[in-house]
């Protein structure tokens, strides 16, 4: 008998201005686009600031850490190349710096989660070439 | 603001009844909905000039033959002088229906027929279909590597506005139930067995908070209508619905870049949409909300000013959005018991809305409705939109 086909985990499909980002995380380091002309810092990467549209961009390195602005507990009915990690934590993490990303908390005590705990980033390999930035509470550190 | 205020009308509505139909062709419900709008309309089908086919998301073959006039020759319509699709999800009823009145106010078109009709019930597998809105308008470098899903969407949306509001997993579910005593007298609904709060409750939890009863189902379905400018409008029908406010915004992409999740555009695309028709909520008589799941309709309500924020769960658990209620809402059912047809959801609460203000809506009738609101949404809730239908032009 066959084994049911596990669909390989979707990889980040990468742009070419977005690959500093990937290139960070894979050493370990969270780095968003900081704009040269109005001094805003934003996530995610763009080709242009979305404040004043300059192109003159520069990468910085921020803190990694933040709190929960929202969070999901996957139980059931995940898309096929995740049902083999329920429960999974999907979260929307505000960062120190005002910027907000979409990630997964990595956590024992999912039920212990709650919006504002304070978290931190950790870097997660999902494949050769990628890691992921995903966040674990502050507490569990 | 735009001078729109009743200068179009719709005049004909068209729907089949949505569910699982293995042996019923999409294109049959596209047909068959337009047929019916047509003749709802009473018009001759050579006087429509204009076809907008909404995107089919279950078979981009089939979305090809769209975009490619398939269904005007399918209709035989000897009039057509475009055929041009606009699809943006869930607000495709109200990106089309804005689109047919900027032709027809340009003096592009004169009679605008707009047909939708999908296949996501019986045309993709149970799990194809998860599979299919786990990558539909989510980011595949910010969200789908997460596992990032619509039932995770609904579970962040839930946390936060349940974390903000104090709002009770018992008022979410309440939702559901209210939609059901709708559907319980919708013969074109796929779901008509009553529930409760309990019943909910006790069903699987998906994505917390979200229970699998929360969620909309999956669903073929079809419908269908026709635009016309308002003199046109009256001289063909005995009840033109006129477009009286359209107000929108389109507020973010990533769910992760919406400054705030609790809320999304709704409250500025009231104001533009009151504002035009010159109205208030308090003289709306039936509200057609926007709700894959629960809330949403909560959100959409309390941001268009219904109430106050925090306020709407209290509405549904007390049944005051029922049949009979004091603020009729969702009288279709909605996602949550119609079913959910991808971007018929919203078409499905625009003929909705049509049927309440022409008197046609059997059972559902809501006495004497003159004043509608529509709202819908597309995506990961990219986009807000709020129209204002009415028989009268106040």
């Amino acid at each position: 008998m066959e084994a049911p086909r596990v669909p390989s985990k979707p990889l980040p499909q990468v742009t070419p201005w977005s690959a500093p980002f990937w290139e960070a995380a894979k050493r370990g380091e969270l780095k968003v686009q900081k704009c040269r002309d109005c001094g805003k810092p934003f996530f995610y990467p763009r080709i242009a600031c979305p404040h004043c549209f300059s192109e003159d961009l520069e990468w910085v390195r921020v803190s990694g850490r933040g709190k929960i602005y929202s969070f999901s507990v996957v139980l059931n009915y995940a898309p096929s190349a995740f049902a083999g990690d329920v429960p999974y934590v999907v979260a929307i993490v505000e960062l120190e710096e005002g910027l907000r990303m979409l990630t997964n908390i990595v956590t024992d005590k999912p039920e212990s989660l709650r919006c504002e705990m304070p978290v931190e980033v950790i870097f997660e390999p999902v494949s050769e070439d990628f890691v992921l930035p995903k966040f674990r509470p502050v507490e569990e550190a | 603001m735009s001078d729109l205020k009743g200068k179009v009308a719709i005049i004909g509505v068209g729907e089949v009844p949505t569910g699982k139909f293995p042996d019923r062709p999409c294109l049959e419900s596209a047909l068959r909905s337009a047929r019916q709008a047509i003749g709802d309309a009473g018009i001759d089908k050579d006087l429509i000039d204009f076809l907008i086919p909404i995107g089919a998301v279950y078979s981009s073959a089939y979305n090809s033959d769209l975009v490619c006039s398939m269904i005007v020759e399918e209709l035989g319509l000897k009039g057509v002088k475009g055929n041009a699709q606009v699809f943006s999800g869930g607000a495709s009823c109200s990106t089309s229906l804005k689109t047919a009145a900027g032709l027809i106010s340009a003096g592009i078109a004169s009679v605008v027929l707009v047909v939708h009709s999908d296949k996501l019930g019986t045309g993709v597998s149970t799990q194809e279909g998860i599979d299919l809105f786990a990558l539909a308008g989510i980011s595949k470098e910010w969200e789908v590597p997460f596992g990032q899903h619509y039932s995770s969407i609904a579970g962040l949306v839930t946390t936060r506005y349940m974390f903000e509001t104090g709002t009770t997993e018992e008022q979410v579910a309440a939702v559901v139930v209210s939609n059901r005593k709708w559907a319980e007298l919708n013969p074109n609904a796929m779901i008509r067995k009553p529930t409760t709060v309990e019943e909910v409750l006790s069903s699987k939890v998906l994505s917390t908070p979200l229970h699998a009863r929360e969620s909309n189902v999956l669903a073929d379905g079809g419908s269908a209508f026709i635009v016309t400018d308002a003199e046109r409008a009256r001289e063909w029908v005995e009840k033109p619905v006129y477009l009286l406010g359209d107000g929108s915004r389109v507020t973010h992409f990533c769910l992760s870049q919406e400054k705030d999740i609790t809320r999304f555009g709704y409250r500025e695309a009231a104001r533009e949409a009151f504002g035009m028709a010159g109205l208030s909520p308090s003289d709306v008589d039936v509200a057609e909300v926007y709700d894959s799941y629960p809330v949403f309709e909560m959100i959409a309500l309390e941001e268009m000013g219904f109430m106050e924020r925090g306020e709407s769960g209290a509405w549904f658990l007390e049944g005051r959005t029922w049949p009979g209620g004091d603020l009729p809402v969702t009288t279709n059912g909605g996602m949550l018991s119609q079913g959910h047809t991808g971007a018929g959801g919203g078409m499905a609460l625009l003929v909705e809305a049509v049927r309440q203000l022409k008197g046609q809506a059997g059972e559902r009738q809501v006495q004497g409705a003159r004043f509608a609101v529509l709202t819908s949404t597309g995506g990961a809730y990219v986009d807000a939109h709020v129209e204002i239908l009415g028989t009268e032009i106040p």
